[in-house]
Parts: C-alpha cells; sequence; structure tokens
C-alpha cells in the first residue's frame, strides 16, 4: 500500500525529460517535509543525549584519566558521538521513510557481512569476546546494526506480506530463520543478550503483526530451552549464573561485577551522592558503558532513577502513539518496533545495574558510551520520527478528507489511541 | 494504518497494547526494585561500599622517619615489594577446560620463584580473588625471580594479573641502640609500640585524605592537586635524642652490665634546662628489626617501665624539701644515732655508724637514719605532698607506652611513721629511671620539675615545619635557694670521702647520689640480701648544669654498691657527653664560687638562723644590708656545737660544712638587694654591686625581680627584672 503513496508522487519525474531533472525530483520526493516532527519525542532524543554526555564524563574521568591520561577521552568521543548521532537523526527524520524500503536488503546483507567478518577472525577482541570491527580509527560493533536492521527487515517483510503472516510457512519461519541468522552470528561472538533483544524483537512484532500466538509460545518455549541448554552447557555461562543466584558467595570472583553494580546502585539511595561524587567507579567495571545505569543510581540516587525511567517512558509512550497513527503498517511497525528496542534496552541495561539480570553487556539506550550503539539509536530514533512526521500529514489528509468533514471530533482525536484507532478506520 | 482493514488495524493495536503491558509490567519491576534496593536497603549498600574503600587503603602511604637531634635516622621507610595476585586476571581469556591446568602451571612457577610450598600457592589460587597476596617482603632473587615469569618476551607463558607493590618496610639502622625507644611497626603499618605507636599519628601519614583515590586495583589515582604522593607521605618526627651519645651511652651500659653480670640497666642523660632526653640507653638490649623474635619481657625500656626502689638518692629530695618548707636548716646537725635507730618497733640501721652530721654530711656519708628523721621533720603529709611535687608517683608526660609511675603509698593509705622514715631514703617506694632524671633535673635547674622533652619538631615530607616542641614546666618542686643548697650538698658525694667519689670528674664540679637498694622478694616481701638495685643519679657541671645523668642498674651480682657499680658508669657517660658537646672544665674547685646561705630574716629558715638556735657560724648581715659579704673568720670557727663532727667535716675538702667550720673559708654569699621601685640606672648599680648580674626587660621603674630581693644566692647570678614607664 506505501508502494502505491510513493508512485503517486513519482509520476511527475517521468514526464520531465532532463537527467538533471529527475534526480532534482527524486531529491525533491526524499525528503518528507510536508509534516513536522512530534516535537516532545525530539526533545526527549535530545535530551537523553545531552544527559548521557554528562553521566559518561561523571563516570569514565577517573579511568579516562588512569588509562589515557586525559580525564575528558572518553567525554571528547562521546560529545562528537552526539553531535553526529543528532545530526544523523535530523537528517533522517527528514526522510520519507518509506524511501528505507529500499534499503532494507542492502542494510541487512551489510549487517550480516560484517558481523560474519567479526566472527571469522577480523574482530578485534575487547572484555573477552570480539564484538568490535576495526575499519580504521572507527570500531564498528556490528551487532548493535544487527538490531536495527532487524527491525527494518521485519517491518518491510511484516507489511509486504500482510495476512500471510499468520502462516507458518510465509510468515513466521522466514522470520524466525533470520531472526535465528543474526542470533547465532552474535552468540558466536560471543554476545548473549544482544542475542537475546534480536528473539524478542521479532517476536515482539510478529505478535502484532499477527503470528499465531500458539507458533510464538512453541518457539518462544523451544527457544528458552535451546538458551538455557546454551548457558547450562557453557560452563563460564553456567558459572556466571550460579554466581548471580548467589552473589554474596561470589562477590570476589564470578559475581563481581554484578555486585558492585549493585553496591553502586543501592549507595544513591534516595537523592544520591550527587553528580560526580559517585565513587564506586573506582570499583566498577565499564562504569561508562555498560554500567553508567549503576553510576546514575549511585550519584543521583532513586529520584534521578525515576526521572530517567520517566523519560524512556515518554520516549516510548509517543513511539507507541506514533505506531498507533502511523500512515500504515509498516510504519506501525517501524514505529513499533523501534520502541520496543528502546524500552527492551533500557529496562534490561537497569536491571543488570541492579543486579535484577544476569550481566549480559547491554547499552542503555542513548546514554552509554559507545558510538555504534549511539548512533544506531540515534538513526533509530531518526526513522521514528519520520513515521511521526506522517501521522500529522495524515491528519491534514483527514480533516480535507470530505468524508471526515462532517465529524467534528478530529480537534481531540490525538488526546487517546481509542479515538485515534476509530478515526483510522473510518479513513482507511 | 490506512492502507489495512480496519478489523486487522484494531487487531493490531489491540496486540500492541498486550505488548505495552508487558513493558508496563518490565518498567513496574525495575523501578520498585530500585525503591528496594535504594531506598528501603540504600544505606546497607552504602556502608558495604565504605567498607570495601576502607579495605583498599590497607595499602598505606609511606611512612615518615624517625631522626635524632642531628638528622640521623632512627627509623626509616624501606620500600620492599610484596607480590599479590588477582587470579581472574591470570585466568582472562583462557577457554574454561584449561582453566585447571593453567592455575596448577602458574602454581609450581610462582611456588618455585617465591620459594614457597607449593600447596599454599596453589590455595590461595583456587580462591580465585582479584587481590590475594601471595607473598610479601620479597627478598631480592624472588623480585628477579618475579619478574622473569611476567616477561613478556615469554608470550603466553607469562603470568598476568601479578601485581608487584612496594610496601613500606620498616628499618631501623639504629638496631639495639634504640631498642624499646623506637618500637615497632606492625605488617599492616600501625605503630605497635614505643616512639611509633607514640607518634603514630604523625609518621602514619594521612591515608583518609585520598579516600576517593583508590581504584580497585589499589593504586593511588591524583586528582585535585596532588601530584605527587610524597605528600600525602608520614611526618618526619625529629628527636632530642642524639645518636651518637646513645650509642656511647648504651655501649657503656652494657659493658657495666657484662662487668657486673647484672640482670639489666638503664642510663639516661638529659639536659635539665629544657628536659630534652639526649640519650636513653636500656640493656639488655633486643633489635626492633627482629621485633618478632624478641621475648616480651626483653621489648620493654628498663628507664621507663620498670619500678624500682630508689633507695639513698631519695635523701636529696627529702631534704630540699625539708629546706624548702623550712623544717631544716642547712647548717643544722642532726643526731644519727651512732647506727642504730629504733623506730616503731623496728630498726634501722647505717652502713656508716655517725653521730652528729649537718645535712652536706648526711648526703655525702647517705646517712639513713639521719634521712629519716628529716622526712618526720617534714611528717607524713609534708613528705608525700614533696615527692609527688618532684613528679614521683606519677608518669613524666614522656609520652611513650608503657612508662611506669611508680608507687610512693603501696599500701594505699598514709605512710605510718617508720614508713615515713623508710620513705625518706627512699625504701617502700617506687619510682622509674626517667623520673628520678627528671626529678635531679628539677634540683639542676633550680627547682623547675620539667617534663621530658623526646621530640624536638615534627615535619611534613614536604620539609614544613608541623610542629616545635617547646619546654614545659609542671611545677615548681622547690624554690631556687633550697636547690641550689642541695646542689651544693651533693658536691660532697663525689669528694673524697663521699660515698660516690667514683663519679668525680677532674676538672669538673660533678653533684650526684648513690644509692644502693635492696630489693625485695615479690614472694615473701623482704628484702632478698642478694638483690639489689644501684644507681647514681647526678648532674655536670654543679654549677651550671647541662646533663643530667640517671644510672640504674638492676641486681649486679659482683658488687653492689651504688657508688661501686654506677657511679663509675656515671662518670663514663658525664665525660662523654662533656667532651661531646664541649664543656670547658671549670678549673680549680676551691676558686669555683659556691652557693651558701647568708642569714636572711625573711624565709623562715633564716631566721631561725639568726636567732642562733643551731649554728653561729655565719656572719649575720642586717635586713636591708644589700652588700656583698665575704666571710671573714667566723665567730665561732674555733668552737664548733659539735667537737666530734670536726674531724669529719675536715675529712672531707670542699664541701660547704668544712668551708663554714673552716678558718678561712671565703665564699662570696650574696643576698639579692631589693631594686623593685628603682629607676633601671639605680637597679643596675645596687646589682652589680654585689656581684650580680640584671637582665632587664622593658624600661622605666622595676615593677618585678627574679629571684625577689631578701633570696641569698651566688656572685654572678643573673637577675631579672621587669621594667615598665613610670606613670
Amino acid at each position: 500500500m506505501s508502494a502505491t503513496t510513493s508512485t503517486k508522487e513519482t509520476p511527475a519525474i517521468d514526464e520531465k525529460p532532463g537527467i538533471l531533472a529527475r534526480l532534482e525530483a527524486r531529491w525533491e520526493a526524499l525528503w518528507a517535509t510536508q509534516g513536522s516532527v512530534d516535537p516532545v519525542m525530539a526533545a526527549l532524543v535530545v535530551g537523553l543525549i545531552a544527559f548521557g554526555v554528562v553521566m559518561v564524563y561523571s563516570a569514565s574521568a577517573i579511568e579516562a584519566t588512569v588509562q589515557h591520561k586525559d580525564a575528558q577521552f572518553f567525554l571528547k568521543r562521546q560529545v562528537i558521538y552526539a553531535l553526529v548521532g543528532l545530526s544523523l537523526t535530523w537528517l533522517i527524520s527528514r526522510i520519507d521513510y518509506h524511501r528505507l524500503r529500499g534499503l532494507t536488503y542492502w542494510f541487512l546483507g551489510g549487517v550480516v557481512a560484517l558481523m560474519s567478518a567479526c566472527v571469522l577472525g577480523f574482530g578485534s577482541k575487547g572484555g573477552g569476546a570480539t564484538r568490535w570491527l576495526a575499519v580504521g580509527p572507527v570500531h564498528i560493533q556490528p551487532a548493535e546494526l544487527a538490531k536495527l536492521a532487524l527491525v527494518l527487515w521485519l517491518a518491510y517483510s511484516l507489511a509486504k506480506k500482510g495476512d500471510g503472516v499468520k502462516t507458518f510457512s510465509i510468515g513466521f519461519l522466514p522470520h524466525l530463520l533470520m531472526a535465528g541468522f543474526l542470533m547465532v552470528l552474535c552468540m558466536k561472538q560471543p554476545d548473549f543478550g544482544s542475542a537475546v533483544v534480536l528473539l524478542l524483537l521479532t517476536f515482539t512484532l510478529l505478535f502484532v503483526a499477527g503470528a499465531k500466538v500458539g507458533y510464538i509460545l512453541g518457539a518462544t518455549i523451544i527457544g528458552s530451552v535451546a538458551g538455557a541448554a546454551v548457558v547450562r552447557f557453557k560452563e563460564y555461562r553456567w558459572q556466571r549464573v550460579v554466581a548471580w543466584l548467589d552473589m554474596e558467595a561470589h562477590r570476589q570472583d564470578l559475581a563481581y561485577q554484578p555486585f558492585q553494580a549493585r553496591m553502586s546502585f543501592g549507595s544513591g539511595e534516595t537523592f544520591g551522592l550527587g553528580l560526580g561524587k559517585g565513587l564506586q567507579i573506582l570499583y566498577l567495571p565499564e562504569a561508562h558503558t555498560d554500567f553508567v545505569g549503576a553510576v546514575i543510581g549511585e550519584e543521583l540516587g532513586f529520584v534521578g532513577v525515576v526521572c530517567l525511567c520517566t523519560a524512556y517512558v515518554c520516549l516510548v509512550y509517543r513511539g507507541v502513539r506514533t505506531a498507533f497513527r502511523a500512515r500504515d503498517d509498516y510504519g506501525t511497525y517501524l514505529a513499533f518496533g523501534i520502541s520496543t528496542l528502546f524500552a527492551v534496552q533500557a529496562l534490561v541495561n537497569l536491571a543488570m545495574a541492579m543486579s535484577l539480570l544476569p550481566t549480559k553487556g547491554l547499552a542503555l539506550p542513548f546514554i552509554s558510551f559507545g558510538g555504534s550503539s549511539l548512533l544506531v539509536n540515534a538513526i533509530a530514533a531518526g526513522v521514528l520520527l519520520s513515521v511521526s512526521r506522517q501521522v500529522d500529514r495524515e491528519h491534514l489528509d483527514r480533516e480535507n478528507d470530505p468524508r471526515r468533514s462532517v465529524d467534528g471530533s478530529t480537534g481531540n482525536v490525538t488526546s487517546n489511541g481509542s479515538s485515534s484507532s476509530s478515526s483510522n478506520e473510518a479513513t482507511s | 494504518m490506512r492502507n489495512i482493514e480496519p478489523r486487522r488495524a484494531r487487531w493490531l493495536k489491540v496486540r500492541m497494547g498486550v505488548l505495552c503491558g508487558l513493558l508496563a509490567t518490565g518498567l513496574a519491576s525495575v523501578v520498585s526494585s530500585a525503591y528496594n534496593i535504594q531506598v528501603k536497603h540504600g544505606a546497607e549498600w552504602r556502608a558495604i561500599a565504605e567498607r570495601q574503600r576502607q579495605r583498599r587503603l590497607k595499602v598505606q602511604p609511606t611512612r615518615g622517619s624517625i631522626l635524632d637531634r642531628n638528622g640521623e635516622p632512627l627509623a626509616v621507610s624501606l620500600d620492599v615489594p610484596s607480590v599479590a595476585i588477582n587470579v581472574a586476571e591470570l585466568v582472562r581469556g583462557v577457554a574454561p577446560k584449561d582453566v585447571p591446568a593453567l592455575l596448577d602451571d602458574a602454581a609450581a612457577r610462582l611456588a618455585q620463584a617465591l620459594v614457597m610450598p607449593l600447596a599454599d600457592v596453589q590455595q590461595k589460587l583456587a580462591t580465585k580473588r582479584r587481590f590475594i597476596w601471595l607473598k610479601r617482603r620479597l627478598s631480592q632473587d624472588e623480585t628477579v625471580a618475579l619478574r622473569a615469569l611476567v616477561d613478556p618476551k615469554l608470550g603466553p607463558r607469562a603470568l598476568k594479573g601479578l601485581m608487584i607493590e612496594g610496601e613500606g618496610h620498616r628499618f631501623y639502622p639504629g638496631r639495639e641502640a634504640l631498642w624499646g625507644l623506637v618500637g615497632f611497626v606492625s605488617t599492616d603499618g600501625n605503630g605497635i609500640d614505643g616512639l611509633e605507636k607514640a607518634f603514630d599519628e604523625d609518621l602514619r601519614g594521612r591515608a583518609d585524605q585520598i579516600t576517593a583515590l583508590r581504584d580497585r586495583k589499589g593504586t593511588l589515582l591524583f586528582g585535585d592537586g596532588i601530584e605527587d604522593e610524597r605528600a600525602l607521605a608520614g611526618d618526619d618526627v625529629q628527636l632530642a635524642l642524639d645518636l651518637g651519645l646513645q650509642y656511647d651511652v648504651q655501649a657503656d651500659l652494657e659493658a657495666a652490665l657484662r662487668a657486673f653480670e647484672a640482670k639489666s640497666g638503664s642510663a639516661i642523660v638529659v639536659d635539665p634546662n629544657t628536659g630534652e632526653i639526649l640519650a636513653m640507653a636500656s640493656a639488655p638490649a633486643y633489635n626492633p628489626n627482629d621485633y618478632g623474635d624478641s621475648p616480651i619481657e626483653a621489648r620493654k625500656h628498663h628507664g621507663i617501665a620498670d619500678r624500682l626502689e630508689p633507695g639513698s638518692t631519695m635523701k636529696i629530695f627529702t631534704v630540699a624539701a625539708a629546706l624548702a618548707e623550712g623544717k631544716l636548716k642547712p647548717t643544722e646537725e642532726l643526731f644519727c644515732e651512732n647506727g642504730v635507730w629504733e623506730i616503731g618497733g623496728q630498726t634501722i640501721h647505717d652502713t656508716h655508724p655517725e653521730g652528729m652530721l649537718t645535712p652536706s654530711q648526711i648526703i655525702a656519708k647517705s646517712s639513713n637514719i639521719c634521712a629519716g628523721k628529716i622526712g618526720l621533720l617534714l611528717g607524713e603529709a609534708g613528705l608525700y605532698a614533696a615527692l609527688k611535687r618532684f613528679g614521683f608517683g606519677e608518669t613524666t608526660g614522656l609520652g611513650i607506652p608503657g612508662e611506669g609511675t611508680g608507687v610512693l603509698r603501696a599500701r594505699g593509705r598514709p605512710w605510718y611513721e617508720v614508713e615515713v622514715a623508710y620513705a625518706s631514703f627512699g625504701q617502700g617506694v617506687s619510682v622509674t629511671g626517667i623520673q628520678m632524671a627528671m626529678a635531679m633535673s628539677a634540683i639542676a635547674n633550680g627547682g623547675k620539675l620539667l617534663e621530658p622533652m623526646l621530640v624536638k619538631k615534627v615535619t611534613s615530607s614536604m620539609g614544613e615545619v608541623v610542629r616545635e616542641e617547646i619546654p614545659v614546666v609542671r611545677r615548681e618542686a622547690v624554690p631556687p635557694f633550697a636547690a641550689h643548697l642541695v646542689t651544693e650538698m651533693m658536691t660532697g658525694v663525689v669528694e673524697e670521702g663521699g660515698t660516690g667519689k667514683e663519679a668525680h670528674i677532674p676538672g669538673y664540679r660533678v653533684a650526684g647520689k648513690t644509692a644502693t637498694a635492696q630489693k625485695a622478694d615479690p614472694a615473701t616481701g623482704k628484702y632478698d640480701p642478694d638483690k639489689w638495685v644501684s644507681s647514681f643519679v647526678g648532674f655536670v657541671p654543679a654549677q651550671k648544669p647541662r646533663f643530667v645523668v640517671a644510672v640504674v642498674i638492676d641486681e649486679p651480682w659482683v658488687a653492689h654498691l651504688g657508688g661501686q657499680v654506677a657511679a663509675p658508669l656515671f662518670r663514663r657517660i658525664a665525660m662523654r657527653a662533656l667532651s661531646r658537646y664541649g664543656v670547658a672544665p671549670s678549673g680549680d674547685l676551691a676558686k669555683t664560687p659556691i652557693t651558701f646561705p647568708l642569714e636572711d630574716p625573711t624565709p623562715k629558715v633564716y631566721a631561725d638562723m639568726a636567732a642562733g638556735m643551731i649554728d653561729p657560724l655565719l656572719d649575720v648581715t642586717g635586713p636591708g644590708g644589700a652588700v656583698s659579704a665575704p666571710i671573714g673568720p667566723p665567730v665561732g670557727s674555733g668552737l664548733p656545737a659539735n667537737p666530734a663532727n670536726v674531724p669529719a667535716n675536715l675529712a672531707i675538702p670542699a664541701i660547704p660544712a668544712k668551708n663554714i667550720g673552716g678558718p678561712n673559708g671565703e665564699i662570696p654569699r650574696v643576698i639579692v638587694p631589693e631594686v623593685a621601685g628603682l629607676g633601671a640606672r639605680d637597679a643596675v648599680k645596687a646589682l652589680t654591686a654585689v656581684g650580680l648580674v640584671p637582665v632587664l626587660d622593658g624600661s622605666g621603674t622595676v615593677v618585678k625581680q627574679e629571684p625577689a630581693g631578701g633570696v641569698v644566692t651566688v656572685r654572678g647570678m643573673t637577675v631579672r627584672l621587669k621594667l615598665e614607664p613610670s606613670s
């Protein structure tokens, strides 16, 4: 259906003969300038990234001084990533998201290639795993890209298949196979956390798109058993789980990280020690990346954590609202997938900081130090904003729609999801 | 979602709603956990975190040094490497199945390099801890062997996670010379004895200031302007002690102990004018470098920890107090009962039976009976108070742990009469060597009881003076005239016929007192005929004291008299101090000025003399007759009150009693003129006229003088005048 929208805009191209003019027209068509982005969402993204820069500095200053003789080592890099990331957000939010469909397979293919390269030995080691791919001075973490690539591909594929999603062979299996393939590549690095996120995203979007709940449940059971087996029979993983279950006994060795993390988180108490006053960063490994949540807990306290959660809730709420009001099902899948990506990562990361879950090495979106994570999340936010832009245009369309002109309720359709959905029904 | 049918769109929204509900559940659990961890149990987690940081701080900043007065080191911290291992780091990146083999291999190589039992190393590695000490205080060879294990040239065979850290190991260059005094530092950096404990606060450094600056490996991190670890190091403590003198005194003491086959002993040298402790030896010695191997008994300093009966030395303080109180006149003669005195059902003996003795002779001859009588003159309360004023029965203020107080009233009640007599000559009471030295310093410096000054100053590692000690006067034990009188009397001890002539130093006037005390057997409570404490406490030069030396020899076997055992050691030590500090000999003894009291109506003691109660020998000057009064042949010079006493007096040259009795004793006795209210010029004139040296403070008229007008003193003494402008 979205294909028709794009062709609806392109006919003019054929009429103009000059190649320059054609390119110009294509360029024009690339930009969806008609609507305006969701301002609340944009503000939240900017705010979270800025907050992340501050927290990264607070958490990394000492480590940076020790390792690089420069307290601002990580800060400088994070600022650059933040600026590049925000530029990408802005740029992508201006692109009509339907244009992304053509890029889906390119992107997916690229990610698979990078991950394969990583697994096949071109990656560089870090923290006992080969999660990084060094391209000159830039270190890419393909697993981060894979999350976005999978969302883009699932949204594209599910929207294309429509009702076919309900079938097993067309709707269910291919998506599961693709996700499984990416997961295997993740596990090979090994990056258990990203693999779990990929699986969650797949199930989420399959469920939303209408896949049979039985299939999903079955796959979930099989996946759980497989996951449990992977954990149980991989000795070091099992040890880690055992240590996590009995942190007190293993606080010096295998549960050192989760124990330190919970200690950091807890010692913030209600109001925290104050920004930059955290002391646990001396003991907490990866304080500015995976465990930045624990530093936030220590320095800003429960109040700070609740504020952070509120920010994520608002962002996800605006994302889900965008999904509800998206112009087409492709937009819905994109918006919901990306919102879920943010929500799941944030929840899992915070749960890790409190040691509710075993350490898995997931970044806190927009906040943790790291170019790959920040840029991928920034791009995802751009896509989400792009979808939100076309929601507004739909309202404009609807107001011009003769069938809707008598409907006086258009002024408050934005007030809640159900009225929005009813208006969608009317317009469809 | 205009592109799909409404029913499907609605279903989509329902399903999204369901998933949002799941996410909300996750959010709720995260927030409630955060509440649980941070608000409900936050304080506990904070406490755990603080404990962790405290534990990491065990690696102390460099401990400060202890130096002698000339900057010679007595105790210094040297970096001796210790090795710890991070087992998590050691096995990092190793496949789990290979870990046991790796640990075994590492344990074997470490055990070989560190010369440790293999089982110990294996046990330590098996803990899988991130920080565990493998071995502390490595030798040079061990360090080299260890460095070979981490050599990167070994490639994958190089051990990871080893941490070689320089731990401060305390080293005592002074060895035995300082034992007991300096103390010891435990492995984790706490001073546990002696000076190390007394000045632990200064020496240990400021670990508390760096709480936030150690990371999980224990590495010091620098932030706020701290660029140098030295800034955190402990302060240096500079002692008043003279290490060179200390060595000599220690050697002399040990030689004396060997010569007399004594159990233990101590020798203390104090500057009586400031209380500075110049040397403080104790034997037998132990080497603080081998602290752990030394028996506890051997670690204490006998001069400060041992409580011993002082014996005859106590007579000095008894006599000084009696003079000060006016209960005894310097020329009064007491009957010494010819050596046997029955009192309170007990009999007191003198070694040398005597009849009538003056106080000078009582001290020179060391008569127990007469000392006891003088004590009874003071009375129980008077004697007790007097001895307390000299600092007995309390710590001296030295500040070293383990200092004894001694006991005056051993039974916790006032003395009976006989016990007063005993206490007067130092029996039935116990004192420490340092108390004796400080009490004698009070006699030497004109009556002021000072606190011993062990430390001159404390400087930071950056060279700034943290604090400087100044002499502390506890109280005036006796007025100056009494101190000066007793000083003169004590010079008789070392003269021919005195008990301590072995302490005589040619060219110097020595004031001192021998003591020979029998030791009580702790089992029976009776005196043991074979166990003695010999001591000699004195100072030199008598007329301008520079050094007080207190020598105590416990249980000498070969001989036991203080004059035989302790006096020669006193002489050796005093001579070393005199030559080391370049104190010039004062020449012919007869020409040295000797203080002797002129009769003066103001103090009671002189009033008695003026009344002619005892001695008519004094040339009485009328009140206000502030003139120099060299004594001519006294009225009754040929007619001593007690003829039997004269030969004894004559036998002792150069002691006051003899001079008084002698036909041509020319002593520059001087009464300080009263100059208050006079102008500066007149006051100076009046003072110089009698041979005193005025020291002026301020201008105008004299408002205060010290010593006061009427006090008897020696020619050449200074008189301090405080002047204020007359209104």
